[in-house]
């Protein structure tokens, strides 16, 4: 049978679940879970079934049109499928931990049901196939973050991270809309006449645009791809709208898991990839894309060094490492294709250590009940199980391995395959063929590989060795908490050793394959370069001397592990006192424990001082006093109106005579006007 | 054609023709508790019509022989007949429960197959005495049912007015008319009189000519309740019987629109300019009218039925525009706005039903205050409400907004822009008054925390109601299609 017809189930299940646990969540219980867990289940399974039917070629397209004015469909190409796959997979190990987790919780069914309504919302961003339909799912996916993000809302704390998210992602929501409008109007002027005026196409379906990309101008492209970038950086946190990421640790832990792993923060890096072929083409775009991304990957991780919240340590590495997938999108102005695969490539991986990451932070905190890193210590002994998993994942998210493969397989953990590949692969690329600003780029996928593998240990050692820094009765968590730690633990290790190559080269499909090839004879994605102005270089990296660049070749793999050193030997070994430079006299501690000043800038003096104190009042007058005043205005004129109106309805037959003869006048006159 | 062929062609009128006598005949040995069973006959035959209709689909037949030049079957009298059917389906479902203790509940179930009978006689007439007759059997039934509750003053002042204003109507109708007969020397055959004028187009355009059109847009004018011949409509939906307002608004006035469809077509054969003029100053009247007073009902049937005179208003643009696409679009509007309007009358006729069931003295039970928080009194009631009004606005996804975007698309394109923003102006308008009633029954506090048990009778004629909204709404392809095939026999 054709599984892509089932396609339409993948997130209309846990919509279906989210009804189901609404309506009879209070009377299943503790059991309200299960229905969420099946529903994704099912999406999983669907998703295998659908991958397995359409790998290595296949597409899955589907399309209603509802008139001409909007359009559901469904479109699943490799980068689809493989967002698929790890969203429901993932998505399913965070319900099934949440079921330990949440279980003293009274509002689990409430959980549950958001919890369901927020993968569906990313199943939706991830299967659409126009943009429009992407931005209702984006804006779903939103909404279900702020409803989550505060899940605990008689928290004060909680319900302004929640606003907090909600408001920042907004901005970015507001320029990916504009860019969807004026790509509409670009598509309106340029394309719809080449393919045949209206009912022939629907212009915002992903197909359409990329079939006639060339036809609109690059200067509007480059609006257009800078404020889709705009939405991404809302989305995914980056420089300068990441602010509200390390607020929204006020939800449950699963829900950070969640966001950061599996649905919510991958949408943006997801929007970028999806509509790759637009950014390439687009001059500057992708520039700025790679300069944003790195930037962001060194200055969250240089903050992630000094926070003492261990869910906001990965909070800030999150962050970063959005910033490499930004990075790797980015470089694709001199590698192409393939940068939308390394990027995938670390943004599942990510997904997978991440997601880990979060869950064993929160089977610790669930142990502990504190998130205080300075608590806690000498928790191996108590802990075995999330104590490996975490060291599992800490090394994959520290990038811990050897630049050597044997055959396919590359031999380092999952983090360190799809790192080093944007590293190297991308930004040396980058560099080496004199990309604008490449050492810069460079310069900052090195660095913030040092300072990861520093904060990354740091973590882990001060949670799990060392004394015990308070009594606490810290115990192992549950069963159904500590297998799905096991589960991604080891495809923290394992996963990008063994799917390395195979995984780039199905995602180059993407872009590369009969549709696009018709397209462009000569090569989709080369041809859209030279529009923007990027070269692509005939030889990639792989053919290059390595001898020549030994030292640069190594760099990821000695700041890995030099990280590691220095986090042993502080934090571990204590070889030296962290006080002695660690305190508020040291103005470098200071400026990162304060996190660059951030909150003054952003909250009390953009938001606070011009957001409210000018622009917001400013509003409100000219609301209130004279939008209102003019629409007061008309509307006491029409209700006037009525009333008087009304008292011609007497209720007397004979006046409704009298109406009537007055009627055939007024007719007998119209009707004689023309003639006479 | 053979008597049986005929037979076989008119299957739905013959059927409802025989329950209706039966109906009747078997009603005077019944006792009131029996005649009971007498309701459910009319809705079986009527389930049955609408089967036939439904399933035969749209199909285009040259009559021959009897009844050769008076009656046709097209996509478009199919169309209207269907609509028809469902409304008094719906509106016999609901008055199940209202009725079930009458004594003369058989009479009133004969009166809405006989008015039926009317509306389906003109939906397929081509002979201006024939659909002048069905005009008068479906009136002469409604004028009784809108009496019905012979012991209310307020109905049986809205059975009288309807009854002289329908009188006068009809007489201005039958006299223009005549006038037409007389002219075309002596046909009553409309394609027939609009080939005669044709070939002689001096006759229409004399003074006799001009009067003939005259009184017959007026006493149209007066069955599709346009301003200013509209004054008895908020009177008569009023008092009538609720479910009966119903049939009235949903079903007879629809008939006068599908009659106007075909007979003005020959006005437009020599004056088409002046008669645009002429809609072009109803119709804006109209809306205007309905809307802004609309705005200023606490009763809400007489909300409704102002609000039934603005969406004839829009409904008669059509006959400034006069394209297929406009006619397409006039024709969904006349189905979809009798499942709108029937499922509003129907759930304010239920809530009506239930205030009395609760308190046998109530006054004024469509009130606005009697729909405070009704969202929690009812949750059923309050949500089919709430879709009702929200597609008499024109709000997606439902009928409302398929057949609103569709007809003020086509006046858009038919170069009438003025004409398309006053209507837009008059939609928004007209959200005022029906997200009023939402705002009643989701936002402000109930009178009494009592829930109100929806008698199933009620709900399941809601429920049709509001799959039609929906359906319309949600999946408009088949229906737009039957609209369009049905506008394709104009022949515009």
């Amino acid at each position: 049978m054709d599984f892509g017809t089932l396609a339409f189930l993948i997130p209309t299940l846990p919509v279906i679940a989210f009804v189901l646990t609404l309506a009879f969540g209070n009377k299943l219980q503790s059991r309200a879970g299960y229905i969420s867990i099946v529903a994704i289940a099912l999406s999983f399974l669907i998703s295998v079934l659908i991958f397995l039917q359409i790998y290595p070629h296949g597409t899955v397209e589907q399309s209603a049109h509802w008139f001409s004015v909007l359009n559901v469909g469904i479109f699943i190409d490799p980068l689809a499928i493989v967002m698929l796959l790890m969203v429901t997979f993932v998505s399913l190990l965070i319900h099934i931990y949440a079921l330990g987790y949440m279980s003293h919780d009274p509002g689990k069914t409430r959980y549950f049901a958001e919890t369901a309504l927020f993968t569906a919302a990313m199943l939706g961003v991830i299967l659409a196939d126009n943009i429009l339909q992407f931005f209702i799912a984006w804006e779903l996916v939103g909404l279900c973050s702020y409803l989550l993000i505060g899940f605990w809302f008689r928290k004060p704390s909680a319900a302004a991270a929640a606003k907090k998210a909600f408001l920042t992602t907004r901005v970015g929501d507001v320029l990916f809309l504009a860019g969807i409008v004026i790509l509409y109007f670009n598509m309106y002027t340029h394309v719809l006449p080449e393919v045949g005026g209206h009912g022939t196409v629907y212009l915002l379906q992903f197909k359409t645009i990329f079939e006639h990309l060339t036809l609109i101008p690059t200067d509007q492209l480059t609006i257009i791809t800078l404020l889709f970038f705009g939405g991404a950086v809302g989305k995914s946190g980056q420089f300068p709208l990441h602010v509200w990421l390390p607020d929204a640790m006020e939800g449950p832990t699963t829900v950070s898991a969640l966001i950061h792993a599996a649905t919510m923060v991958t949408a943006g890096v997801y929007l970028v990839a999806r509509t790759f072929p637009m950014f390439i083409a687009a001059p500057e775009s992708l520039i700025i894309v790679a300069l944003i991304g790195g930037f962001t990957a060194l200055f969250a991780s240089t903050m992630g060094l000094v926070m003492n919240d261990i869910k906001r340590v990965l909070a800030f590495s999150t962050i970063s490492q959005l910033g490499y997938m930004m990075m790797g999108l980015g470089v694709g102005a001199i590698i192409g294709a393939e940068a939308v695969g390394f990027a995938m490539f670390h943004l599942i991986n990510h997904a997978f250590f991440k997601a880990c990451l979060f869950l064993c932070a929160g089977s610790v905190i669930h142990a502990v009940g504190t998130n205080d890193l300075r608590e806690m210590g000498g928790l191996f002994g108590k802990m075995k199980i999330t104590a490996t998993t975490m060291l599992f994942s800490s090394l994959a998210l520290a990038g811990i391995g050897i630049p050597v493969s044997i055959g396919a397989i590359k031999l380092g953990t999952s983090g360190f395959v799809s790192k080093d590949a944007i590293i190297l692969e991308g930004a040396y690329s980058y560099l080496h063929f004199g990309g604008a600003y490449g050492s810069l780029i460079f310069f900052f996928g090195v660095a913030a590989a040092l300072l990861t593998s520093i904060y990354t240990f740091r973590l882990w050692f001060m949670a799990f060795t060392g004394k015990p820094r308070q009594e606490r009765h810290a115990h192992e968590s549950p069963l159904s908490m500590t297998v799905p730690l096991m589960i991604l633990a080891v495809l923290a290790l394992v996963f990008g050793a063994l799917t390395f190559s195979p995984f780039i080269h199905y995602l180059e499909t993407t872009y590369e394959n009969e549709f696009f090839e018709e397209i462009d004879p000569n090569g989709y994605i080369h041809g859209l370069a030279e529009r923007g102005g990027y070269h692509i270089p005939e030889e990639p990296i792989v053919h290059l001397d390595l001898a020549h660049d030994t030292l640069i070749m190594m760099l990821p793999v000695i700041a890995g592990l030099l990280g590691f050193i220095i986090s042993w030997a502080i934090y571990h070994k204590r070889l030296f006192s962290v006080a002695s430079i660690g305190n508020m006299r040291n103005p470098l501690f200071r400026i990162l424990a304060k996190r660059y000043y951030q909150h003054e800038i952003f909250i009390e003096l953009i938001s606070l001082k011009f957001t409210y104190g000018v622009l917001a009042l400013t509003g409100e007058f000219i609301d209130r006093k004279i939008v209102d005043g003019i629409i007061d205005g008309i509307s006491s004129f029409i209700i006037g109106g009525a009333e008087v109106l009304k008292k011609i309805q007497t209720g007397v037959v004979q006046n409704y005579a009298t109406a009537t003869v007055l009627g055939v006048a007024l007719i007998a006159l119209v009707l004689s006007w023309g003639v006479i | 054609m053979s008597i049986v062929d005929f037979i076989s062609q008119f299957a739905p009128e013959v059927i409802l023709t025989i329950a209706a006598l039966a109906v009747m005949i078997i009603g005077l040995g019944l006792g009131t508790k029996e005649k009971r069973a007498l309701g459910y006959l009319a809705a079986i035959s009527l389930i049955v019509a609408t089967l036939i209709i439904v399933f035969r689909g749209t199909y285009h037949l040259q009559l021959e022989g009897i009844m050769a030049d008076s009656l046709t079957i097209d996509p478009m009298s199919q169309f209207f007949k269907l609509t028809f059917l469902l409304v008094s389906l719906i509106v016999v479902i609901a008055s199940l429960k209202q009725y079930d203790n009458h004594s003369n509940q058989d009479e009133y179930y004969t009166l809405i197959l006989l008015g039926t009978i009317g509306m389906m006689v003109v939906a397929s007439a081509i002979d201006i005495v024939t659909m002048f007759i069905g005009f008068e059997l479906a009136s002469l039934s409604t004028y009784a049912l809108a009496g019905f509750n012979k012991k209310d003053p307020s109905s049986m002042e809205a059975a009288i007015k309807y009854f002289i204003v329908g009188a006068l109507s009809s007489t201005l109708l039958l006299f223009g008319l005549s006038y037409l007969y007389g002219l075309s020397g002596g046909l009553t055959n409309i394609g027939e009189i609009a080939d005669y004028f044709s070939m002689n187009p001096g006759i229409i355009q004399s003074p006799m000519g001009i009067m003939a059109m005259v009184l017959i847009v007026a006493g149209f004018g007066f069955k599709m309740a346009l301003v200013p011949f509209h004054m008895w409509a908020p009177d008569t939906y009023q008092g009538s019987p609720t479910v009966i307002s119903a049939l009235l608004a949903a079903g007879s006035k629809k008939m006068a629109f599908v009659a106007a469809f075909r007979v003005l077509l020959i006005a437009m054969i020599a004056i088409k300019v002046d008669i645009a003029m002429v809609f072009i100053i109803l119709a804006i009247l109209t809306m205007t009218l309905g809307n802004v007073v609309a705005l200023s009902q606490k009763s809400l049937k007489r909300m409704l039925a102002y609000s039934s005179v603005a969406q004839a208003g829009y409904i008669s643009m059509v006959f400034v525009v006069m394209s297929p696409e406009a006619m397409t679009g006039a024709v969904l509007y006349v189905m979809s706005h009798a499942f709108m309007k029937t499922g509003a009358f129907i759930a304010v006729a239920a809530l009506g039903y239930m205030l009395l069931r609760e308190n046998i003295s109530a006054k004024d039970v469509d009130h606005l205050d009697n729909f405070a928080g009704l969202g929690k009194r009812s949750p059923f009631l309050a949500f089919s409400i709430m879709i009702f009004l929200f597609a008499l606005a024109g709000i997606p996804p439902t009928a409302g907004f398929v057949s609103k975007f569709i007809l003020f698309y086509s006046v858009l394109k038919g170069g009438f822009v003025f004409l398309v923003i006053i209507a837009i102006l008059n939609s928004a308008l007209s959200l005022y008054y029906y997200a009023r009633v939402v705002k009643y029954m989701y936002v402000l506090p109930p009178s009494s925390s009592e829930k109100l048990a929806l008698p199933g009778a009620y709900s399941l004629a809601i429920l049709l109601a509001l799959i039609g909204v929906l359906a319309i709404g949600i999946v408009p392809e088949p229906f737009v299609n039957w609209a369009a095939s049905a506008a394709n026999v104009l022949g515009l």
